[in-house]
């Protein structure tokens, strides 16, 4: 497990803490819950941009490259498709929506690292 | 008197009361179940968003085996493919209002909650010839247990939600 994964990690954990929380406060989805889920999106960026700059400097995947940025660009529409659909109902089930964005990119990074080494 | 608590109490949820639930409110207390003939609302938002990333993954997976290394197992890859297309169809059905996206709905997550179960117990106990991995083997242990939940789920939000019986 490389930073990228670690980053993913916290940010994405945090971002579900959050989302669960207002969820369960009985709130709608609100500035504080999409911008933790934009925040899962930067990190996932930044995870991109990393892995682009590793692989333009030469280093190699161990496995399957496009099994990797398969994973990589499910991974960045999530947040994306999430967001959309938690807006299309303001309620605080959305936030639920939300919250599931976090956790899945924490395990769709693992698979990822895994991939890579 | 119990389904009306259950309404207002739903409609305070849900931040906006929509006309549905309002006429729900004012209409039959007694008469015919929740009326409703959505299912893409409230907890429904986050069933259907659970089994899209579930109809995803499970496609994307079933894919990359049946391209890649179909010959090693076609039953457990074949089997792969077919949990994708239940997902699949769980999903939109359950997206979609009206009667018709409800039967396919409750047909769907029945074969989702068979597969799982069927698949899982085989491969806890015939190893030998399901050793190959899908969404559905040791009851989706691999995903959490979550695909043994979902279906469960699915059926209570589809009770709670089934359409009114048709008035003769």
């Amino acid at each position: 497990m490389d930073a990228y994964f670690y980053i993913i990690l916290v940010v994405g954990l945090l971002s579900t803490i959050i989302c669960v929380t207002a969820g369960l406060l009985k709130k709608a989805p609100n500035d504080t819950t999409i911008l933790s889920v934009a925040a899962v999106e930067l990190s996932l960026l930044v995870y991109l941009v990393g892995s682009i700059v590793r692989v333009a400097s030469g280093e190699r995947i161990a496995g399957e490259p496009w099994e990797f940025w398969g994973y990589m660009a499910t991974a960045l529409l999530l947040p994306i498709g999430a967001v959309y659909w938690a807006i299309l109902e303001r309620t605080r089930w959305s936030n639920f929506v939300l919250a599931a964005v976090g956790v899945t990119a924490v395990v769709m990074a693992a698979r990822m690292n895994q991939i890579w080494y | 008197m119990e389904e009306a608590e259950n309404v207002s109490a739903k409609s305070s949820q849900d931040g906006t009361g929509t006309p549905e639930v309002s006429s729900r409110m004012t209409g039959q207390a007694d008469a015919a179940p929740a009326s409703t003939d959505t299912r893409n609302t409230g907890p429904g938002r986050l069933l259907i968003a659970v089994y899209a990333v579930f109809a995803i993954s499970a496609t994307a997976r079933a894919g990359y085996q049946i391209l890649t290394k179909f010959s090693e197992a076609p039953l457990a890859y074949l089997l792969s493919a077919f949990a994708a297309v239940v997902y699949v169809v769980a999903t939109v059905s359950l997206a979609r209002p009206g009667r018709t996206a409800f039967k396919v709905s409750v047909v769907a997550v029945l074969v989702e909650l068979v597969g799982v179960l069927v698949v899982g117990a085989l491969s806890v106990f015939d190893s030998v010839n399901f050793p190959h991995e899908t969404v559905w083997s040791l009851f989706g242990r691999g995903y959490g247990f979550i695909p043994l939940l979902l279906p469960i789920l699915g059926l209570i939000w589809l009770y709670r939600r089934r359409p009114a019986a048709r008035k003769a």
